[in-house]
């Protein structure tokens, strides 16, 4: 096209204006790297703004880095290997912070993808399981609904990792710290990282206390 | 000594080899601890960059769950290490994580750090630091800094270094070692070969050596040459230390004959100075008394035959016969012995090598005729006829006076020994560059056997009847005069048919016998009066010569009227005839001038010429006038009219006659007064020296040999003075004179007489044409 273009200016026009109108049409044919740049430029401000991050940034930045500590059993389920999902079962604290952070992430060699679930048994698809503080009452059947295997529990509801989860978001003053229930994580046959353990508040091997 | 001596190359040597070892050793030192330090950096930046790594990933989840706490104490793990300064994680954006030092105090990480994607790592103040980004699965999550120091690597170089010293202590001693050894085997024979050298050099021994090598190779070659050299050099020099000695010794015998040979020659001209001496003194006696006899001899002689002959003239009474007959005797014998004398004073001249000869060009026409004149009488005596025979001009290289002297003895011989009414014959020839002159008489001829005897001294001839009047010395002395001049005195002779005596002398060449003609001083030995005849015409010139050469005169021919006055003071003529029609000068001009000069004034002038003004002639001077044309008779009667006019002023002054000897005084006086002078006597030289500076004589006639003052000093001081710069003076002395002196006495006086000669004739003829004489009251 520019080709044609530039083949149709018949000679003996001028040459400043031959540029001029030469060059225009070009920059406008790559409108997605202008985006891209005014994007980035954007992004830049708003995090040279934004210094500090607050609570759900954080959890949802420790979200995806969960996974990344966490070792899932091979045998997995043949749906669950087409993407990465993670899904938040209940009440979403995160909004879209959540599909901010983890847009175009990859985890375990697949495409992180996010899910908003209300029922426990669509669980069974996600790779790691953010549980509403609000469902605390139905953690029992929840836990229960979940695959045997395969499935990062999380939540920051408290005695989460004693009530039967995996990781368990706690408050330190401000900073978001986690404890973890290993034995609740083997029952689930997932490995968790040495690293993971030693960064952990408290690192808990007891099961689940029945109610 | 040795020992000392041994530095320089021994030493060097060591030091090579030291050198050369140490700078090896360190070299490779240096390299290994070089490459060592290299790699162990390379170890340390690799030791620390996985220690970083392990820190890296253990603390990632610390960072990526914010963490600081669990990132510190891993951290802490590095206590560890203890090369290990500080370490510190960053969070991605460069903050400040988590942080260790093993000293709080001196050593803390910075604060923050660039993020850098890469691991980079940099010394600075001894110490390394390593900052590596930690990536955990792919994402970058941290950055870890960590400081090392370098102590490992410096006890490490700490420790190789010692190391390197202790090797190189070994290798110095063991290059020590090797290097003794190669003195051994290198530096002590190139070490001594050198000190032989030296010596040799120094002292000049050759007879030293190098000390043999015991191995093979270049010393050897080297030591084995130097001796065959010094082998060489010695013999050389022995060889050349011997020619040296000989040499010497030969120079020095040379030297001793060399002197011994200097003495004797100085010696023998010691002795030959002294001979020399001998000899000249001898010379000088010899002529002293050559010069004594010729005066003491002719003295007496010249009174016995000067008074004999006055005696024969009966002027102071008549002679009987017997008393005339005794003087004529008296007179012979001392004219014999005066010739006998003059022969041999000559004689002895000749043989003594003193006679001088003045030679110059003579006119043998000339000398013909002089001769001629004076022998004639004596031949008509005898009734021969005398003949002169010249047909050309011809000129020899001679003294006039001794070739007339030759010419006189031999024609006097032709005289003697031929038999009255004989013929004499004088002829002359050119033969090449020779002129050959020929005395032929008609006599008995003289037999072989005589005629190479005739020429010897004292020898008379047998063949003649009766005895012949002679010294016997004549041909002798005439042989070797004509020697003298280079000639050859020669006979022909056959018994009966004559003899004819020849000599030959160097002749003259054409051109200078044409100037010898004309020239006057030939022409004044000429004795008998000589007229300058001035005339242009040549015909006319001829006809007055022809006349007075038949009258007897001699005759100078001028053609030239302007130089007339010039001969005429030249040749001091006896009379000039004068043409009046000349130019560029005539007549009347030349008389004039010829009597205004006061050295021509006295000429008696004959005016011959076509112009009859008589009157005029005698207004300006003239002494006699003939008009043309000219008969002989008129003509010579005027010249013979001249040559009386000059007595007719007589002089009042007298003639002064200095002559120390009292007979020949007397004798001179009373011959001169015979003629008619007056005459003054001076006996010695102060004498006459007075009587002329009182009053100016007449003339002189002057003895040379005189007691006080000399004829020479006498003259010498008459030129000298203008008042009798022009006395006349003639000499008459026995002297004999050598050329100089003749030279002399003919430049300044008037004539020269010689008392060995017949001079009394001469002197009165020349007297005559001088000073006219005074006819006296007794004549």
């Amino acid at each position: 096209m520019p080709m044609t273009r530039s083949n149709s200016f018949a000679p003996g026009q001028s040459a400043p204006r031959n540029c001029v109108l030469n060059h225009s049409p070009r920059v406008w044919q790559y409108p997605t790297a202008i985006i891209a740049i005014l994007a980035f430029l954007c992004v830049s401000v708003s995090h040279a703004q934004q210094s500090r991050p607050n609570e759900y940034e954080v959890k949802a930045a420790y979200l995806f880095n969960f996974g990344r500590f966490v070792k899932w059993p091979t045998t997995t389920a043949p749906d669950k290997s087409g993407s990465f999902a993670v899904c938040v079962l209940g009440q979403d604290p995160f909004g879209t912070i959540l599909d901010s952070t983890l847009a175009g992430e990859a985890l375990d060699g697949k495409r992180v993808t996010t899910r908003r679930i209300s029922k426990p048994q669509d669980a069974a698809a996600c790779r790691i399981l953010f549980i509403s503080s609000a469902e605390k009452n139905h953690l029992k059947e929840i836990l229960s609904a979940l695959d045997e295997d395969g499935v990062l529990t999380v939540s920051d509801m408290p005695d989460f990792s004693q009530r039967g989860g995996m990781i368990e978001f706690v408050m330190d003053g401000d900073r978001v710290r986690f404890e973890i229930n290993l034995a609740n994580a083997e029952n689930a046959r997932l490995t968790l990282s040495s690293e993971l353990l030693k960064v952990a508040v408290a690192v808990r091997k007891n099961v689940p206390r029945g109610d | 000594m040795f020992k000392v001596k041994n530095h320089s190359i021994s030493r060097k040597l060591t030091w090579m080899n030291m050198l050369v070892s140490g700078a090896a050793l360190l070299l490779a030192c240096a390299a290994f601890i070089a490459y060592d330090t290299i790699t162990f950096r390379e170890a340390m930046v690799r030791n620390l960059s996985t220690q970083s790594q392990i820190i890296g990933s253990d603390t990632a989840s610390a960072l990526l769950f914010n963490d600081p706490q669990s990132a510190a104490t891993t951290l802490s793990a590095l206590k560890a290490a203890h090369n290990i300064l500080c370490a510190a994680i960053y969070e991605p954006d460069g903050r400040l994580f988590a942080s260790y030092s093993r000293d709080p105090r001196r050593d803390s990480p910075p604060l923050t750090i660039p993020a850098d994607e890469a691991e980079t790592h940099s010394f600075k103040n001894g110490n390394i630091v390593l900052v590596r980004p930690i990536v955990f699965q792919g994402k970058p999550t941290g950055i870890i800094y960590i400081r090392s120091d370098l102590e490992d690597l410096d006890q490490r170089l700490r420790q190789y270094g010692s190391i390197a010293g202790v090797v190189l202590l070994a290798c110095l001693m063991a290059a020590l070692l090797v290097s003794s050894v190669f003195r051994k085997a290198v530096a002590e024979p190139i070490v001594g070969l050198a000190e032989v050298a030296k010596i040799v050099s120094h002292d000049k021994n050759y007879s030293i050596r190098a000390s043999p090598a015991h191995r093979q190779g270049e010393l050897a070659i080297l030591i084995d040459a130097f001796n065959e050299m010094l082998t060489h050099i010695q013999e050389n020099e022995a060889a050349l230390r011997k020619a040296h000695d000989e040499l010497e010794q030969r120079v020095q015998e040379r030297t001793v004959q060399l002197e011994t040979a200097k003495k004797e020659l100085e010696a023998f001209s010691a002795s030959i100075l002294q001979a020399k001496g001998e000899l000249e003194r001898a010379s000088k006696f010899k002529d002293q008394f050559l010069s004594t006899m010729s005066h003491e001899l002719r003295t007496p002689l010249n009174a016995v035959l000067g008074f004999s002959d006055l005696l024969t003239e009966e002027r102071y009474g008549p002679l009987n016969d017997r008393q005339r007959r005794y003087i004529g005797h008296i007179h012979t014998g001392g004219k014999h012995l005066l010739r006998l004398i003059n022969d041999i004073l000559d004689l002895s001249k000749i043989e003594a090598g003193r006679l001088q000869l003045a030679i110059e060009s003579v006119s043998v026409k000339t000398a013909f005729g002089e001769v001629a004149d004076v022998m004639r009488p004596l031949a008509e005596k005898k009734s021969h006829s005398l003949l002169v025979n010249t047909l050309n001009e011809l000129s020899v290289r001679a003294d006039a006076v001794r070739f007339k002297q030759v010419l006189m003895n031999l024609i006097g011989n032709a005289i003697k020994f031929t038999p009255e009414g004989g013929k004499i014959e004088l002829a002359a020839r050119q033969l090449g560059e020779v002129v050959r002159v020929e005395v032929r008489d008609s006599g008995p001829g003289i037999p072989p056997e005589e005629q190479q005897r005739i020429f010897e001294a004292f020898y008379r001839s047998t063949q003649t009847e009766k005895t012949v009047e002679g010294t016997g010395l004549g041909l002798a002395i005439t042989k070797r005069l004509v020697e003298l001049h280079g000639g050859h005195l020669g006979l022909e002779s056959q018994q009966g048919m004559g003899t004819c005596f020849y000599f030959t002398l160097p002749c003259v060449a054409g051109l200078e016998a044409e100037k010898v003609r004309t020239s006057g001083s030939v022409l004044r030995t000429s004795e008998t009066a000589r007229i300058l005849v001035v005339e242009d015409d040549l015909t006319a010139a001829h006809l007055l010569q022809s006349h007075l050469v038949a009258a007897g005169y001699g005759v100078v021919l001028c053609g030239q009227p302007e130089r007339a006055l010039e001969m005429a003071i030249e040749l001091r003529p006896s009379a000039v005839t004068v043409d009046i029609m000349m130019k560029p000068v005539n007549g009347w001009e030349l008389l004039s001038s010829l009597k205004s000069d006061l050295r021509t004034a006295q000429i008696p002038v004959i005016v011959v010429t076509v112009v009859d003004q008589p009157a005029t002639g005698s207004l300006l001077g003239a002494d006699e006038y003939i008009v043309k044309p000219v008969e002989k008779a008129t003509l010579v009667g005027a010249v013979q009219r001249c040559l009386n006019l000059r007595g007719r002023i007589a002089p009042t002054r007298p003639l002064l006659v200095v002559e120390d000897d009292a007979s020949t005084r007397e004798f001179i006086a009373e011959l001169l007064s015979k003629h008619g002078y007056v005459v003054s006597v001076a006996p010695d030289g102060a004498e006459a020296r007075a009587q002329v500076a009182a009053s100016l004589p007449e003339l002189v006639i002057l003895d040379l040999i005189l007691p006080d003052v000399s004829g020479f000093q006498l003259l010498a001081e008459w030129r000298v003075d203008p008042r009798t710069a022009d006395l006349p003076v003639f000499v008459l002395t026995s002297k004999d004179l050598t050329t100089q002196e003749k030279d002399y006495i003919r430049a300044n006086t008037g004539a020269l007489f010689q008392k060995q000669e017949q001079w009394q004739e001469a002197l009165i003829r020349q007297l005559q044409r001088a000073v006219p004489p005074v006819l006296t009251e007794k004549s």
